[in-house]
């Protein structure tokens, strides 16, 4: 079970965070804001989510597992629990919607596909898997 | 055989590293090193292939940055070595290096392949043979010559003086390399795509530094190569490029290129003056 997250903790992250992404999509670093949605206002796209990840990794030093993001928002839940025909189910979606707790509950369409919860992240959503991946990998935080 | 450019594979590692080689057609007229870079991906994608036993394989995605460090003349071999920084399920990550002797030609640095099932592009099996094929050869194994569809036409439809040049670029309805890119979903190759921004870069380029002043305006560096979707055979790119800022010695250009109004690729080309040998 994944431990909470404290807002002090996304917060120390964030600078480091919204630098990374900001290079990486090409934009200011003020318009990477904590709520900011990559897809729909920074203009990422998947392939932008992959060199992410990596910059991510070398940046903090940490290890993310692939399809972290989705993994953790299943929690619990078998695949079959949380999606249906390339759909979420209701109860996946109450899970994603705790899971993303970053995420405002209007962005949540019903019914959502699958492949549209990427577009869903928010710098938050890095900066929360940055830390869950430190915390996971305690050494990383000495550098 | 059409566009498999690696003919060798000297030393390989799978997931991590390899070496090979490539040699540019005689028959290739103004051949782009853009091929010297698609070849480096293409030694990449082995190594990653080795890996998943050839149950996936990566395409293009992004290069972090290319540079091109003297130009490249047909009928030159390369010595090309790749190290696979990550290798994972989903994607690769990796630097690429193209030789001549012991000097380094072109360097490819952060270039991220997303890996997708190889069952929608190959026979797994066809690749597994001819993997065998490039690692047990003595000998390089041609899959690669020239021809005249991969040098794009650039059909000029806008141009702002020094600043900014649109170009149309039809893609071929047919060509040999589809075959081969790929046998069950033939796609334009994103190099041929680059190759086309960067030569449209070059002349917006030349334009820019006014040329007159100089040997050769040719490109130098590339950064912040990205694809984003397939292009399939028959339909029109329109690509665009925008000078950046100029110094007098080089220039920055944007260069964007489109299918039907959406975006499939981008890259930011600095081009600048180079002695003609």
């Amino acid at each position: 079970m994944p431990e909470s997250i404290t807002r002090d903790e996304i917060l120390e992250v964030y600078p480091k965070v919204s630098e990374t992404i900001a290079d990486a999509l090409g934009r200011d670093v003020e318009e990477v804001t904590l709520a900011a949605p990559l897809m729909q206002q920074l203009d990422a796209e998947s392939i932008d989510f992959l060199d992410i990840v990596y910059r991510l990794e070398r940046q903090f030093k940490v290890k993310i597992p692939r399809g972290k993001i989705v993994e953790d928002a299943r929690g619990a839940l078998s695949e079959a629990e949380f999606e249906r025909n390339g759909y979420v189910t209701e109860t996946g979606l109450k899970q994603l919607r705790d899971h993303l707790s970053e995420v405002s509950a209007e962005r949540f369409a019903s019914p959502l596909k699958v492949r549209d919860i990427p577009a869903l992240f928010t710098v938050e959503t890095f900066c929360k898997l940055v830390v869950r991946a430190q915390k996971q990998n305690p050494k990383s935080q000495a550098g | 055989m059409a566009f498999l450019l690696v003919d060798r594979i000297t030393e390989i590692k799978p997931g991590t590293r390899a070496r090979g080689g490539f040699t540019l057609p005689e028959d290739l007229p103004d051949p782009s090193p853009c091929l010297v870079a698609e070849a480096i991906g293409q030694l990449a994608a082995w190594v990653a292939m080795a890996k998943a036993e050839f149950r996936s394989r990566p395409i293009a995605g992004i290069t972090g940055e290319a540079m091109f460090k003297e130009g490249v003349a047909p009928g030159t071999t390369f010595d090309l070595e790749v190290a696979l920084e990550s290798c994972e399920d989903d994607s690769i990550l990796y630097d690429g290096w193209a030789y001549v002797g012991e000097t380094p030609i072109i360097e490819l640095r952060r270039c991220v392949g997303p890996m997708l099932p190889m069952e929608e592009f190959d026979d797994p099996e066809a690749v597994r043979r001819r993997f065998a094929l490039l690692c047990g050869t003595d000998r390089p194994v041609t899959g690669f010559f020239g021809d005249a569809a991969l040098i794009p036409r650039l059909d000029i439809i806008d141009h702002d003086s020094a600043k900014r040049l649109r170009a149309a670029v039809r893609v071929p309805t047919s060509a040999a390399f589809f075959a081969d890119h790929f046998p069950r979903k033939p796609v334009f190759p994103g190099t041929l795509i680059l190759d086309a921004k960067v030569r449209l870069a070059a002349r917006l380029a030349s334009e820019a530094l006014d040329a007159s002043r100089h040997s050769l305006i040719t490109p130098t560096r590339l950064c912040k190569v990205k694809f984003r979707s397939f292009v399939y055979p028959g339909q029109m790119l329109e690509i665009e490029a925008e000078v950046v800022e100029t110094n007098g010695f080089s220039a920055e250009i944007t260069v964007t290129a489109e299918v039907g109004g959406q975006r499939v690729a981008s890259a930011r080309v600095e081009a600048g003056a180079r002695e003609a040998s």
